[in-house]
């Protein structure tokens, strides 16, 4: 029984997530006919029908509003808890997650940048306000890890602490940006919050590969990330080359973190709450702990995020979402396992 | 030159530290394959400092440590560690890792990004196992362990590594009796039938010389001595490393040599140094001897039977003394030497000792003396010669003040409370 389970995870996954981004891209705050959706659906993925039928209307919620946010959700989500469980196993830390060395900061003083000087052109399909994101996240990294060395090592601990100090300087920049611009003061607030709203193709294929890329480098680490968690010291003794370790998980991570929230905005709770959850259900070994946060990172953004855009007809920022329902379901669990992390 | 090239691992005046702080400094040895020694030295010697340089978790800053002919410096984390394993001394982890995968952690160094754990490595991980005796709980928690389990489980993730060279930092230290002996027995096989070079720091002296082949001993950073087990746990030695008194005697049992620590040395000598004869002789003067020495007073005892646990004591502390052999009846010319070596004496005491036929002539003379008598008072009950011994401390009394004290503090007490030498004799007269 269980071994047939083990055989057919992988598919039943598959199954599972492509049903739930079915599901979530027919529900929305306008009301579609379910046989209307699928027939968008149909002729857009597989050209099947015929065009005249459809109403223009619904092929632009269908296909160019919503199934490319429930993707971009999935991706953001899933890509999000892989680098938390990464930086979970270098840091030794449950408090890390993939803003804890600052990216965030950097990312939202970019972006307040853009938004206050409105950067409106578009650069390879990019928002001004998403580029400067990403260029802050980027710079953000190299700054922390820049401090943070010493002589060829990166002490962990340095590394923690001179990202919340970086973290800290750059959110008070940003704080200072929006009191002289109070006119720009809601949307960097908004910002902040986390959104998928105005996201479209241009966004899923922009962070796709970084995703993709990201992972798969993040994955191949699973063995050493384990081993990284019995300490540095012995990590070191048993044939782990620390630092460049620490070197390759803290940058991919950092650069998949910093393509994602140039696009959604800083998204809280995912990085940091699914590891801990998928660690209680598949033990602390990577290998089997990344592919699991990714599914269900993936999930879990995609269901906040549908609730964020469905239940009211202002739409709510979905790191609201994340934390209101994360947060509870966490300690839920937690109180239920008795034991630490 | 011809020993270095033969040796397994060689250190030639390695220096090493924690920045600034210099703790290794200027460390020579070679160790040849198959050997099982032992590094001892007090806490903060740098023992496990050396481990750590020699594992590549810090960099020597002089020297060079040579291992099966290559250098260390040049060796990647990769390849040092399919050679060197180490069982760190703690291996405390926070995270729910299964006993199996705990030692397949050790085949980590031969295992590259895109490999999965082949076969030959589950055969290997399952021999470890074996070894070690670890492959019953296999399936287990390594957390849910005990301290004594879990040492076994990181020996098995050691043997998984396949080393040359296995080096122990302190494995003993967190186990019990029964554990400590186990796991020292499980290194010693792995020694002899694997051909496997140990190399442990050890805290307990008495398993590292019952266990190594050889030792070195390791004070400030450097090598202080270097050889068999007989050769450096030596009395010098041991005051040198940890600054106190050891009693050292052969264990007849495994024929090496067993430390029985005394007491720290004391540098805080009495205000008023005496002299202070004990009359004693069997097992009951030992704490005393050693405190009143401790305290810078001069001690001679007397009369005492070779072989009797007082004289022992007498003759690791180098206290001047009268002695008869074994099981011999004290006659009075041995007291008349006992008299003549207590003559000068500002205290007298008879310590808690059985007096019988054989040694009641040690109280014969005392009412002539100079100094203080002071008198432990279990003597008039642990008397074996029918009233004998109150007999003649009534006789002493009426020439003599004779102080009873009920234990030997008491005693130690009075002794404080003495005037200075000299001062002393004018007062009673």
């Amino acid at each position: 029984m269980k071994k047939c389970v083990k055989k057919y995870a992988v598919p039943l996954v598959i199954v599972g997530c492509i049903a739930l981004i079915y599901i979530c891209t027919l529900i929305g705050i306008t009301t579609i006919p379910f046989g209307e959706a699928n027939r968008v659906l149909f002729q857009e993925i597989f050209h099947i029908g015929s065009p005249e039928n459809i109403n223009p209307g619904y092929t632009a919620i269908i296909w160019n509003v919503r199934l490319p946010r429930v993707l971009l959700g999935f991706l953001a989500g899933g890509a999000l808890a892989v680098c938390g469980a990464g930086f979970q196993g270098i840091f030794k830390n449950p408090m890390a997650d993939p803003y804890i060395l600052g990216v965030s900061s950097g990312a939202a003083l970019g972006a307040s940048i853009g938004i206050v000087l409105r950067f409106g052109s578009s650069f390879m399909g990019m928002g001004g306000t998403a580029v400067l994101a990403f260029a802050g996240a980027f710079a953000t990294i190299l700054l922390v890890y820049r401090i943070s060395r010493v002589g060829r090592r990166v002490p962990v601990a340095t590394l923690l602490l001179s990202g919340i100090a970086v973290g800290q300087s750059l959110s008070a920049l940003m704080s200072l940006l929006m009191i002289f611009n109070v006119s720009s003061m809601d949307q960097i607030m908004f910002w902040t919050m986390g959104s998928f709203n105005g996201t479209g193709w241009d966004q899923v294929l922009l962070v796709l590969p970084f995703v993709i890329i990201g992972c798969i480098l993040m994955f191949t680490a699973a063995r050493e990330l384990d081993i990284m968690l019995l300490g540095e010291d012995t990590a070191t003794q048993l044939g782990v080359d620390t630092e460049r370790l620490k070197k390759k998980v803290l940058f991919t991570a950092s650069l998949i973190t910093a393509a994602v929230v140039s696009v959604s905005g800083i998204i809280g709770f995912v990085g940091l709450v699914v590891p801990h959850v998928v660690r209680l259900f598949t033990g602390p070994k990577h290998r089997r702990l990344m592919p699991v946060a990714l599914v269900c990172g993936g999930a879990f953004l995609v269901l906040c995020d549908t609730i964020a855009r469905s239940v009211a007809s202002q739409e709510i920022p979905v790191g609201i979402i994340t934390a209101a329902f994360g947060g509870p379901f966490f300690i839920y669990l937690l109180k239920k396992q008795r034991r630490g992390l | 030159m011809k020993d270095q090239k033969k040796s397994i691992l060689s250190f030639e005046d390695v220096h090493t530290g924690y920045g600034d702080r210099e703790i290794i400094r200027g460390f020579t040895a070679a160790f040849d394959a198959g050997e099982f020694v032992g590094i001892i030295g007090s806490n903060g010697t740098g023992k496990s400092t050396l481990l750590k340089c020699l594992s590549g978790i810090i960099p020597v800053t002089g020297g060079k440590i040579t291992i099966e002919g290559r250098d260390n410096a040049s060796l990647t984390q990769r390849e040092r560690s399919r050679k060197v394993a180490v069982v760190p001394q703690s291996f405390a982890i926070d995270y729910d890792f299964l006993v199996e995968d705990m030692v397949m952690m050790g085949r980590n160094p031969y295992l590259g990004y895109k490999d999965r754990e082949s076969t030959e490595d589950w055969k290997i991980v399952d021999h470890a196992m074996n070894i070690s005796d670890t492959k019953k709980f296999r399936g287990r928690l390594f957390n849910e362990l005990s301290g004594g389990e879990k040492q076994r489980v990181i020996i098995a993730r050691a043997i998984a590594q396949q080393p040359d060279i296995l080096l122990l930092d302190e494995p003993t230290s967190a186990l019990d009796v029964h554990h400590q002996i186990e796991v020292m027995e499980m290194i010693e096989t792995l020694n002899r039938e694997a051909q496997m070079t140990v190399v442990a720091v050890l805290h307990d002296l008495n398993l590292a010389a019952r266990y190594c082949r050889r030792l070195v001993m390791l004070y400030n950073g450097r090598v202080v001595a270097d050889g068999t087990p007989k050769e450096v746990i030596v009395e010098h030695n041991m005051e040198l490393l940890y600054d106190m008194k050891m009693l050292i005697r052969q264990n007849a049992l495994f024929e090496k040599p067993e430390i029985v620590p005394l007491r720290v040395l004391d540098h805080q000598p009495a205000a008023n140094p005496l002299h202070v004869h004990v009359i004693c002789g069997g097992a009951g003067a030992c704490k005393v001897l050693d405190e009143l020495k401790s305290l810078g007073h001069r001690v001679t005892a007397g009369v005492v039977n070779q072989g009797s646990d007082d004289w022992l004591m007498c003759k690791d502390l180098g206290i001047d003394r009268v002695e008869v052999a074994p099981f011999t009846t004290i006659r009075w010319e041995d007291q008349k030497k006992n008299l003549k070596l207590m003559a000068d004496a500002d205290v007298i005491l008879v310590a808690d000792v059985p007096f019988g036929n054989g040694n009641i002539e040690n109280l014969t003379g005392l009412e002539t003396l100079n100094g203080a008598l002071y008198v432990h008072q279990s003597v008039v009950y642990n008397d074996y010669t029918g009233g004998g011994v109150q007999r003649r401390l009534d006789a002493i009394a009426k020439k003599h003040t004779l102080h009873y004290v009920s234990d030997h503090d008491e005693f130690l007490e009075a002794v404080r409370n003495l005037p200075e030498k000299g001062k002393l004799s004018a007062t009673s007269q």
